[in-house]
C-alpha cells in the first residue's frame, strides 16, 4: 500500500511539469554549449582590449609625429628626378 | 622573369594608376586631411553620433541575417522566430544582438539629440542638421515599434494595439494614421505585413537617405562648438586619422557591451498572439514609450466634457512639435549670444523624459 501511494505521488510530481508554462529556450541549455559561449565571450573581450591597445599605440605614434611637425609636406622640396 | 613579389607590386601600382587616372582620390584625400575636430571639455558628446551610426550599421547586418529566415505571416511569424532561436546555428545570438543593438541605438540617438539640444548645436547654420537628426530619432522609434510586432507574441501585439490606438486619438488625422499603420480597423495579419514592409524596406531606405544628408551637412559645416567656448581660442585635432582612431576604440567597446548584453540577457519570446484574447496583465510599452505612457496616466478620463486621452495626445504632440522647432525659436543662440531660457527648456525636456521613463519602469 505504501509503495502504491508513493508511486502515485511520484507520478503526480512528474505531471506537475505538464501544467507548467512552456518557456522557449532563448539561450543554449546544454552546459557544454554554455561553456563554449562564455569562453568565446572572454576571447572576444581579450581581442577587443588587444585591438584597443594597438590602436592607442598607433594613435600615440601619430600624435608624436604631428607634434614634431614632420607629417606635413614641405613646399619647394627638390625632386630627385 | 619577374619575381612574384615584384610582379604583385607592379600590378598593385598599375591598379592604383588605373584608379587615379579615372577618379580624383587625391582630392578626396586632401579634403579629408583638412577636416578638423574642435578640442574642448564637451568634445565627448561628439562620439554619440558616431556610436549611433555604428549601431545602425550593425542593425542592418544582423537584420539582413534574420530576414533570411523570418516569415512575415500571421500563422508562421512566431514559429519562424522560435525556429531561428532554437534550431539555427547561432540564431539565438543574432536575434539577441539585433534586439540589444536596437535598444542601444535608440538610447544613443536620444543621448545625441539631448546633447545637441543642451549644447545648442542646433543653432544657425545647423537647423537642417537638427531637422534630419530629429526625423532619424522618430524613425528609430518606429523601427523599434515595427520590429517589436514582428515577434507576434501577446505582449508585442498588445503594445502595438495600444500605440496605434493612441495615435488614433489625434484630432483630424488620427483616424487616418491609425488605419494606415494597422492596414485595417484592428491589429491583424495585415498590420504584420505592413510593419514588416516598414521595418525591412521603407524605413531603411529613408534612414540611409537621411543619414547621408546628416553626414553631408556635418562635413560641410563642421562640428558645432558651444556658445560659451566659440569665441575663446581652442585647439583642433585632425579627423583623419586621430578622431577616426578614437571613434574606432569607442565602437569596439560598444561592440563588446552589445555582445555581452546579448549573451547574458537574451530577450524572451512570449506566447503567440491571439487576436481575440484579452491583453496580458501589467502590460507595458517599450522603454522609449514609457514617458508618453506615464504622461497619459496623469490625465483624467474626461476634462470639461472632452476625452482626456485626446487632450493628452494633443498636448504631447504640441510639446514634441515645439521640441522639433526649437532651432527656429531660439534667436539668441543663432546670434551667438547665451540664451538661458532655452537652456532651461532643454533641461526640463531632458529631465521630464528621464524621470517619466524611470517612473514608468519602476511602477
Amino acid at each position: 500500500m505504501k509503495k502504491f501511494f508513493l508511486s502515485i505521488a511520484l507520478v503526480l510530481l512528474n505531471c506537475i511539469s505538464l501544467f507548467a508554462e512552456d518557456k522557449i529556450e532563448v539561450f543554449p541549455s546544454v552546459r557544454y554549449e554554455q561553456f563554449i559561449v562564455y569562453q568565446n565571450l572572454v576571447i572576444f573581450w581579450i581581442a577587443i582590449i588587444g585591438l584597443i591597445i594597438i590602436i592607442r599605440m598607433k594613435l600615440r605614434e601619430i600624435e608624436r609625429i604631428q607634434k614634431m611637425g614632420i607629417n606635413k609636406e614641405e613646399k619647394d622640396i627638390p625632386l630627385l628626378d | 622573369m619577374l619575381l612574384p613579389e615584384r610582379g604583385s607590386r607592379l600590378s598593385c601600382q598599375r591598379l592604383k594608376n588605373w584608379i587615379e587616372e579615372r577618379y580624383d582620390f587625391e582630392g578626396i584625400k586632401r579634403l579629408a586631411a583638412q577636416k578638423v575636430i574642435p578640442v574642448h571639455r564637451y568634445e565627448i558628446w561628439y562620439y554619440t553620433g558616431g556610436i549611433a551610426m555604428f549601431l545602425f550599421i550593425l542593425q542592418f547586418i544582423t537584420g539582413m541575417v534574420l530576414s533570411m529566415y523570418y516569415i512575415p505571416h500571421l500563422e508562421h511569424a512566431h514559429k519562424s522566430i522560435i525556429e531561428i532561436v532554437t534550431k539555427l546555428n547561432m540564431g539565438w545570438f543574432f536575434r539577441s544582438v539585433h534586439h540589444w543593438g536596437a535598444q542601444l541605438a535608440i538610447i544613443f540617438v536620444f543621448i545625441h539629440v539631448f546633447s545637441t539640444l543642451l549644447l545648442k548645436a542646433y543653432r544657425k547654420p545647423r537647423e537642417l542638421t537638427w531637422v534630419t537628426g530629429f526625423v532619424l530619432l522618430v524613425i528609430s522609434i518606429f523601427f523599434g515599434l515595427s520590429g517589436y510586432l514582428l515577434l507576434w507574441d501577446e505582449r508585442a501585439f498588445a503594445a502595438v494595439r495600444v500605440a496605434t490606438g493612441g495615435a488614433g486619438n489625434l484630432p483630424l488625422v488620427g483616424g487616418f494614421i491609425k488605419a494606415f499603420l494597422r492596414g485595417g480597423i484592428d491589429v491583424t495579419g495585415e498590420t504584420l505585413t505592413r510593419f514588416y514592409a516598414f521595418h525591412v524596406a521603407i524605413l531603411p531606405i529613408i534612414t540611409i537617405f537621411l543619414i547621408g544628408i546628416h553626414l553631408m551637412l556635418v562635413q560641410m559645416q563642421g562640428m558645432s562648438v558651444p556658445v560659451s567656448i566659440e569665441k575663446k581660442p581652442h585647439k583642433t585635432t585632425p579627423f583623419f586619422p586621430n578622431m577616426l582612431y578614437k571613434d574606432l576604440m569607442v565602437w569596439l567597446v560598444m561592440l563588446g557591451i552589445m555582445v555581452s548584453l546579448a549573451v547574458f540577457f537574451p530577450p524572451e519570446i512570449g506566447k503567440k498572439a491571439d487576436t481575440l484574447a484579452p491583453p496580458p496583465e501589467n502590460i507595458k510599452p517599450e522603454w522609449y514609450f514609457l514617458f508618453l505612457f506615464q504622461t497619459l496616466k496623469l490625465f483624467p478620463g474626461e476634462i470639461l466634457g472632452m476625452n482626456g486621452e485626446t487632450i493628452a495626445i494633443v498636448l504631447i504632440s504640441l510639446g514634441v512639435l515645439f521640441f522639433f522647432l526649437i532651432p527656429f525659436f531660439d534667436r539668441k543662440s543663432s546670434r551667438g549670444e547665451p540664451s538661458p531660457v532655452f537652456t532651461w527648456i532643454g533641461i526640463i525636456y531632458t529631465l521630464y523624459f528621464v524621470v517619466m521613463t524611470v517612473i514608468g519602469f519602476l511602477t
